[in-house]
């Protein structure tokens, strides 16, 4: 294919994605000129271009369409719902046509007869009126619409009648005495705007990005050492700073030159819904938010799809029909909204909806069905626990296959495609108040945070991901604290066997390890897949945030690795993959079992109504946090602390987290420099929390307490090895000012820390 | 001889197979001498230190950082069933048909230049296994240089040879 071709291509694609757009907006808006300008314009400049480049099949379709939106445009006809579906369906003909070009470097055959015929059909109910000669046109387009844009713009513009094309009509020619001069000169100005924003940017091959990416951090390592290098060296101090500061410049800069908003994909979910809505007869109002949230394009590639799912099925299966809307005193019109925020080194995209919420009931009975749970399993799962079926292959609660969703590939797609760019998806429904799906999606591919370990005297890299919690079992406890059963050694975490796989025998097979009991084991508990197991290895470094380095296939045929990476002080360190290692060693789980456990884990609720919660003690007193909430315990020292206006806050990895102290830790430490405090980060709805307190004491599962006589549950305690102890309402944590923390629909709670 | 006779003995020779010559640069490995033709070289890097990789094929020397990329790299000693060295190994970066992959070996020489008229295909007695990795030998003054061909080191071919 010729340079010419492809830059055609690169450029309809994108003159139809902004057809798209202006087209759904034009149903709610049409008589916007604007918007008819800008369709006419994408639809011209195509049907220009291929009769300069020969693609007489393209160019008939394109003038068909320009023919219909030149009517428009002359407010000869109202943009009414026949003629905007009829617009769509040109859209999809011309992309079809561009498609078969990119595919096979010509048109290929096939009638477009019919669409034209369809788009002329449309135009009928005005060439009644259409009759006066074509001549008054220019005339009748100053008087109906002066200020339109899209006049100015489309010189070259209307061969609009319904006869053929004037070919080199004098329509330039007879434009500008309709103009005022003010007119002209805006034209000019426009123009000028117009030229200098396409000149000021320009395209670049993304495997060209990608390997800017790859020098950057190959400059960042050399960096690394020749501040190590040269740090003892006066003389070296300032320019090595600067080196420090450009390489971060570049290195940044480099990142946002990958980053594309998310209207890239949001602005297709427009028509989705309209299509979707009109064939399954809903009435949906689309709401979006946070376009302008950045992502890295591969990412972004990754989750389309998935979100597409996910609307789909907000559509099937969450907003009921209109006239169920109505009976259940709901608002006919369901509302789905889509919402993108960035958090820290994550962005988070949610689809919500107002609809009918996911039956726990159904879902229950349909996992049964299919086999995916038992009966006795089911009846003692929590709603939490319910809700993660869904995300099982296999399952679907659609009665019928439609489609639209039905087949049971849904949501387990959405799942595995999130998971496979380190992403992590939630669901939270609430029966007749809808459903809200949240896909949290890390900013760029290419690191990821990961905990160093060490093993056969080398380092790897285990993505913390995949990572629950750290067991260290020192030498003097390794004989009673690792049990066994033959030769296959388990742990007892928290009253239940944990498979545990040794990285040291299983690197290198055959050859006699340390004995456990002579050296300091750590476990680290893995969820791999919904498989549980503890990887013991012989020592810890620190968590770091790490490059991403593809293997070659050969290492990669190993199985145990998903690649390597560059650690800080320029060592090569082996990514472990989590699933191969389960896999390799044997960690297999019945589906019933494993999908207690991915659902266990990602609510972090036994099976029983026990919670299990962290004991704090803050300033001499215990309370508890549950602990599925608690996302990491930070040590810092107290200057990391800061203030807004009385109310402390950190800076945690680019967030601000409000600090709660009721226990007044910060207070008994204040004015001493050098004190560390204790900051237990938690989740609370959708935004995160930290906890200040001055020891973390244990984990254990809690009880409920009921009040004497009443037979009532109490809120806010609960009983922690036979202590009544508090818990810490997250909740109740004030929001900060100024909007630094995402407004959601949490402030409402009234309890207070007990 | 006088010089115009040796110009046509030369010039006849040229007749039968076209003289070429061809830059190579010299590697070593224990007592021997290998040729790797100078054409597949992107670069050479001394004193590399290989990350160990558990569980690879034998001939895999490890890891190595090459400006942002991870190599593989095939020790050229392992591959040749030699016993390991310890210390310094240089390593070259080759380009083959699938991809750049790494070569260790004891130590770069110098780069020779050669002639295609000192050419000499592998010698039949030569076991099967070194005959894939050899592309013939140079007739040198004191010495031959066997030539290792690129594309036959590089590690997928290599694994999929040992599969097979």
């Amino acid at each position: 294919m010729d340079e010419l071709t492809r830059e055609f291509l690169i450029e309809s694609q994108e003159g139809l994605d902004r057809m798209e757009r202006c087209l759904t907006e034009l149903e709610e808006r049409p008589q916007d000129a604007g918007l008819i300008g800008e369709i006419f314009r994408s639809v011209h400049t195509i049907k220009g271009t291929t009769g300069f480049l020969g693609f007489k099949r393209l160019e008939k379709l394109a003038h068909a369409g320009e023919n219909l939106l030149g009517l428009l445009r002359e407010n000869k006809l109202t943009a009414d719902r026949p003629i905007i579906t009829g617009l769509l369906h040109l859209l999809d003909g011309l992309r079809a046509i561009l498609k078969t070009i990119e595919a096979e470097d010509a048109e290929g055959e096939g009638g477009d007869s019919e669409l034209i015929g369809q788009l002329e059909e449309l135009q009928m109910p005005a060439q009644a009126q259409a009759k006066q000669p074509v001549h008054a046109k220019a005339g009748a387009r100053s008087a109906a619409a002066p200020p339109v844009p899209a006049a100015i713009n489309a010189p070259a513009a209307p061969s609009t009648a319904p006869e053929p094309a004037h070919p080199a009509e004098p329509q330039p020619a007879a434009l500008p005495p309709s103009k005022s001069p003010a007119e002209a000169e805006a034209e000019v100005t426009r123009a000028r705007v117009q030229g200098s924003a396409a000149e000021s940017s320009l395209r670049v091959d993304v495997t060209l990005l990608n390997k800017m990416m790859n020098l950057v951090g190959e400059l960042v390592l050399t960096r690394n050492q020749v501040l190590q290098a040269t740090s003892s060296d006066p003389n070296m101090t300032l320019l090595s700073r600067r080196l420090d500061m450009v390489t971060a410049d570049l290195r940044e800069n480099v990142m946002k030159a990958r980053m594309q908003p998310v209207s890239n994909i949001f602005s297709k979910m427009p028509r989705i819904v309209r299509d979707l809505s009109q064939a399954l007869g809903r009435r949906v109002r689309l709401q979006v938010e946070g376009q302008e949230t950045e992502l890295d394009k591969s990412l972004l590639e990754a989750i389309k799809d998935p979100l597409t799912h996910a609307v789909r099925n907000s559509l099937d299966h969450g907003i009921e029909p209109p006239e169920v809307r109505e009976a259940a005193g709901k608002d006919p019109e369901g509302t789905l909204k889509l919402k993108a925020v960035q958090e820290g080194s994550h962005v988070l995209i949610e689809v919500s909806d107002d609809g009918a919420g996911i039956n726990v009931d159904k879902v229950r009975q349909k996992a049964i069905e299919r086999g995916l749970i038992t009966v006795e399993r089911a009846a003692h799962m929590v709603e939490r626990e319910l809700l993660q079926l869904i995300f099982l292959p296999g399952f679907s609660t659609a009665a019928e296959v439609t489609n639209v969703s039905g087949r049971g590939v849904g949501m387990d797609v959405v799942r595995t495609n999130v998971e496979k760019i380190g992403g992590k998806v939630e669901i939270d429904s609430r029966a007749g108040k809808g459903t809200t799906l949240r896909l949290r999606i890390p900013l760029t591919l290419a690191i990821i945070h990961a905990l160093i370990v060490r093993s056969v005297n080398q380092s790897f890299a285990l993505p913390q991901g995949a990572l629950s919690e750290l067991v260290h079992i020192p030498p003097e406890q390794a004989a009673t604290a690792i049990e066994w059963i033959e030769n296959a050694p388990l742990y007892r975490l928290r009253g239940k066997l944990l498979p545990l796989v040794f990285l040291d025998r299983l690197l290198r097979p055959g050859v006699e390890q340390a004995n456990v009991n002579e050296r300091d084991n750590f476990i680290a508990v893995l969820d791999a897949d919904g498989r549980r197991f503890g990887l013991v290895v012989d020592g810890l470094a620190d968590p770091e945030e790490i490059v991403v380095k593809p293997l070659s296939a050969v290492l990669k045929n190993i199985g145990l690795f998903s690649g390597a990476t560059v650690l800080g002080n320029a060592d090569l360190a082996l990514i472990l993959d989590p699933g191969s290692i389960a896999q390799k060693a044997g960690v297999t789980m019945s589906s019933e079992e494993e999908a207690a456990l991915s659902a266990g884990d990602e609510s972090g609720v036994e099976a029983g109504k026990s919670l299990e919660y962290l004991l704090v003690e803050a300033a001499g007193r215990q309370a508890a946090v549950p602990l599925a909430d608690v996302l990491r315990i930070e040590q810092l020292p107290l200057s990391r602390i800061e203030y807004i206006g009385y109310r402390p806050v950190l800076n945690f990895e680019g967030q601000l987290l409000p600090i709660e102290d009721s226990g007044g830790v910060l207070a008994a430490v204040e004015g001493n420099p050098k004190a560390q405090i204790i900051v237990v980060v938690c989740r609370e709805g959708s935004r995160h929390v930290g906890i200040a307190v001055s020891h973390v004491l244990d984990v254990a599962g809690g009880g409920d307490l009921f009040e004497a006589g009443t037979n009532q549950r109490t809120g806010g305690v609960t009983l922690l090895k036979n202590r009544v102890t508090g818990v810490v309402d997250l909740g109740g944590v004030a929001p900060l000012p100024a909007g630094e923390v995402a407004q959601g629909e949490w402030s409402q709670t009234t309890e207070t820390v007990a | 001889m006088s010089t115009a006779t040796i110009a046509a003995a030369a010039l006849h020779r040229k007749e039968k197979t076209a003289v070429t010559l061809m830059e190579t640069c010299t590697v070593r490995l224990g007592g021997s001498t290998f040729g790797v033709p100078i054409t597949h070289i992107l670069e050479i890097v001394g004193a590399a230190r290989p990350q160990p990789v558990p569980l690879a094929p034998v001939f895999v020397g490890g890891l190595v950082h090459y400006r942002g990329d991870v190599l593989t790299t095939v020790s050229l000693r392992q591959l040749l069933g030699l016993p390991a060295k310890e210390g310094r190994q240089d390593l070259l970066v080759l380009e083959s048909a699938g991809g750049i992959f790494g070569l260790l070996v004891d130590s770069v020489g110098e780069v020779l230049t050669v002639s295609s008229a000192d050419y000499e295909p592998n010698p039949s007695i030569l076991d099967e296994r070194r005959r894939a990795l050899f592309a013939g030998a140079y007739k040198l003054k004191d010495s031959l240089l066997v030539m290792l061909d690129p594309e036959q080191l590089d590690p997928m071919r290599l694994s999929a040879a040992q599969a097979a």
